[in-house]
């Protein structure tokens, strides 16, 4: 469906495109033609509407700022060639963009990282993170599924958390114990917190300053796989810490401000809406990360 | 002739360091782009005198002097025009021009010196109009209207260091009041500046100085309504493209002069007919062709920026209004994209404001033309165009869109794109901070996508799904089944 149409845009004077704050895009609003378009399209479900457009700029663009000060620079016999005098061109920097976490990297490494650390497993009952898809099996197991539940009553149902180790334990406690004995894990394993730990979860939850990830109380009905942070924004919190000196304050203040503003209800039900469309294959995931769970979990908030 | 300033260390008087330098430079750029914001951008230029250097201009405190100087002036039979040298050099300075025109009959005294039967007076007449002209106090413009009927007559003249005075003193001048402007139109400058440069087409000095004043001529209020439809109908945008000529010896000036008028025509306009006729778009992108490869090479002088700028402009407007199926008859050259897309990158590191604006053009020329499209794939110029795409301040988005274009033709084109590794470009795009570059980049992606079905898996197969995260603008769009 390759569309034809040929529009030519008119730009406004000036640099008064009020809705990009930034010098980016200036652009004027499309001509009716495309209104149309997008009209049209938007009701058939198609929100693709690029086409491709000639530009138009006026005189007085913001586009042309540069270069109108070079040539003034020039009558005004201040002009240098040399480069040491004009700005670098600025790198893009990436930014994440799961629905409330709002940090911003300067390459794509650190935001792959970050992403693969904190949302790339993400319980979507819960909104819990999980550093690896077997960790994240094994937490929506353990945490909200019914049928272990029951099944745990009568087997040894709790797996060890070490990849190839294939014990089973009657109890959540047995297991933390082989951890510790066996396997040599520290008593307080960030990935193996007792479901059950509701107070220790609250009043860590009371230290931290975001409040956004408004992770279910109620979810937590058995014992269990629990993992590390109620949020994403409090994982970065603690990340931070451990990060190297050279964070940028830019960074922490983002994280502030998010904090500051992340209660609004928009971000919540958005988020929330979009969590449980759908259920989604292990290898391909559109969702919010890579959600994966079950569908109509009791516990369910709201 | 203008010469450009280097950054260069004085060796005595007026000693200013280095930093001083660039921090006056700093300082007068804020200024200029505030000054733009304001619609307020107007520079003027002062011819200096050949004994003097152009950054060591002197500004001699000499109020009383003036006075003096005139009285003298007003009864003295000979010699004047010595007086008329030491008037001159007093009148640099800003409160002596003040004082100056408010001396009675002084304006009519000078009139009378431009007029004077012995040259040199004229001569040392007209440079001091020229110091009022450059003044700071725009009072000075309509002070300075009595001269302006003989300055006009004196462009057909032939000698050039008073004609380009008389040019620069108009130039200055005619932003600065309403008045003026009118009475300058009326006064028949359009005629004037048309028939300056055809008698002084081997002159370079002059051809320069004629362009400046055409420039400040088109920057004045309602330049749209009162002066451009003169402008254009008068020989005027023919002479101004033969100035653009790549011909080394003709000089960088002139051109640069003539350039940035044609861009002020095209700029301000919708219709460009008239300048397509005559063959605008032509002429403009075979010397950015020319010069592209002369930058490219590192072959160039100093002060080149200038002259590409305005022709970038001129091509990315005219572009706009021409048909795509005039297109190449009107581009003389589709290797325009080459040069274009090497451009962008000579221009990266030193101006970027350049290379953004070199993008835009780039979009214009792909945006319809299929054939431009297949050239871009042809000159292989789409991995050079994807290297591009790390860089923000409107030169990525305005890359992606080209790319765009050129997936937009055929699915053919979206298949050699894929092949040629748009998809984990995309990949990367689509994570950054810029929305436009997200929204952008899923346009593409859609695109390619939809183009073929081994697109879809190539995709897919990178490994793209699993970091692939989704903006809450984008979900709703996103159903791939």
């Amino acid at each position: 469906m390759m569309l034809q149409s040929d529009v030519v845009q008119f730009m406004a004077v000036g640099g008064g495109q009020a809705h990009n704050s930034n010098k980016e895009e200036g652009f004027s609003e499309a001509t009716e033609q495309q209104e149309e378009m997008r009209r049209r399209q938007s009701e058939e479900g198609n929100p693709f509407t690029f086409s491709p457009q000639l530009l138009r700029l006026h005189r007085d663009h913001e586009l042309f700022e540069d270069g109108d000060v070079l040539r003034h620079m020039y009558l005004q016999d201040l002009f240098i060639s040399e480069a040491e005098e004009q700005p670098a061109p600025s790198v893009s920097e990436f930014a994440c963009h799961i629905s409330g976490c709002r940090v911003v990297f300067s390459t794509l490494d650190e935001y792959e990282h970050h992403y693969n650390s904190l949302h790339r497993h993400v319980c979507c009952s819960c909104r819990r993170s999980l550093p690896s898809a077997r960790l994240l099996d094994i937490h929506i197991q353990e945490w909200h599924d019914s049928l272990f539940t029951i099944l745990a009553q009568k087997q040894d149902m709790y797996l060890c958390l070490v990849e190839g180790c294939g014990e089973k334990f009657r109890t959540s406690q047995e297991r933390k114990d082989h951890l510790i004995r066996v396997h040599k894990y520290p008593p307080d394993f960030r990935f193996d917190k007792n479901r059950k730990e509701k107070g220790t979860r609250e009043t860590r939850r009371e230290q931290r300053t975001d409040t956004a990830m408004e992770a279910a109380d109620d979810v937590c009905r058995s014992e269990g796989v629990c993992e590390v942070m109620c949020s994403v924004q409090s994982n970065q919190l603690e990340q931070e810490d451990s990060m190297e000196a050279h964070a940028s304050s830019e960074e922490a203040a983002r994280i502030e401000d998010f904090s500051a503003s992340a209660q609004t209800s928009e971000a919540g039900t958005e988020a929330l809406k979009l969590k449980y469309t759908y259920r989604v294959p292990k290898t391909v995931c559109f969702g919010q990360g890579s959600v994966r769970g079950f569908r109509g979990q009791r516990g369910r908030r709201k | 002739m203008w010469r450009l300033n280097k950054v260069r260390h004085k060796a005595g008087g007026h000693a200013n360091t280095l930093e001083e330098l660039r921090l006056r430079r700093r300082e007068k750029e804020r200024a200029l782009r505030q000054a733009r914001r304001d619609r307020q951008l107007v520079s003027k230029r002062l011819l200096l005198n050949e004994d003097e250097e152009q950054d060591q201009m002197e500004i001699t405190p000499g109020e009383q002097d003036v006075v003096s100087l005139f009285h003298t002036l007003q009864h003295s039979g000979t010699d004047k025009e010595a007086y008329l040298r030491t008037l001159s050099k007093a009148l640099r300075n800003p409160s002596a021009q003040l004082t100056f025109i408010k001396l009675e009959n002084s304006m009519h005294l000078l009139v009378g010196l431009l007029t004077s039967s012995d040259a040199r007076c004229r001569l040392q007449a007209v440079r001091c109009l020229h110091e009022l002209s450059h003044s700071p106090h725009t009072s000075m413009a309509s002070a300075c209207l009595p001269a302006t009927p003989y300055l006009l007559t004196y462009l057909s003249g032939q000698s050039t260091k008073f004609t380009e005075l008389c040019l620069y003193t108009l130039g200055n001048i005619c932003p600065d009041s309403e008045v003026v402007k009118e009475r300058l139109l009326a006064q028949g400058i359009i005629p004037a500046l048309a028939s300056c440069i055809q008698n002084q087409r081997h002159n370079l000095a002059v051809v320069e100085a004629a362009g400046f004043t055409l420039f400040q001529l088109l920057q004045t209020k309602d330049a749209v309504q009162k002066v451009i439809p003169m402008v254009l109908a008068s020989s005027l945008p023919s002479q101004l493209l033969s100035v653009l000529t790549p011909d080394p010896e003709f000089g960088l000036a002139p051109a640069i002069e003539c350039a940035w008028c044609l861009h002020s025509l095209t700029s301000s306009t919708v219709d460009h007919r008239e300048l397509l006729a005559q063959g605008a778009l032509t002429q403009c992108s075979s010397l950015l062709v020319s010069l592209g490869g002369a930058v490219v090479d590192g072959n160039t002088d100093q002060g080149v920026e200038l002259l590409v700028c305005p022709l970038l402009r001129c091509v990315g407007n005219l572009l706009s209004s021409c048909p795509v199926e005039a297109l190449s008859s009107q581009l003389a050259d589709v290797h325009l994209v080459a040069a274009l897309c090497e451009l962008v990158f000579a221009f990266l590191h030193t101006f970027p404001a350049l290379a953004r604006e070199t993008a835009w053009v780039l979009n214009n020329l792909t945006a319809h033309s299929t054939e431009l499209c297949s050239a871009l794939l042809t000159f292989n110029l789409a991995p050079r165009l994807m290297e591009l795409l790390p860089f923000s301040q409107g030169i990525n988005t305005m890359v992606l869109r080209v790319l765009a274009n050129v997936a937009h033709k055929k699915k053919e084109f979206c298949f050699r794109l894929a092949e040629l590794g748009l998809l984990s470009a995309l990949a990367a795009t689509l994570k950054m901070a810029n929305q436009d570059m997200v929204t952008l980049s899923l346009e593409v992606l859609f695109m390619m996508i939809v183009s073929s079905p081994q697109i879809a898996e190539q995709f897919v197969r990178q490994g793209n799904s699993g970091t692939f995260p989704v903006t809450r603008s984008n979900t709703r769009t996103f159903n791939i089944k």
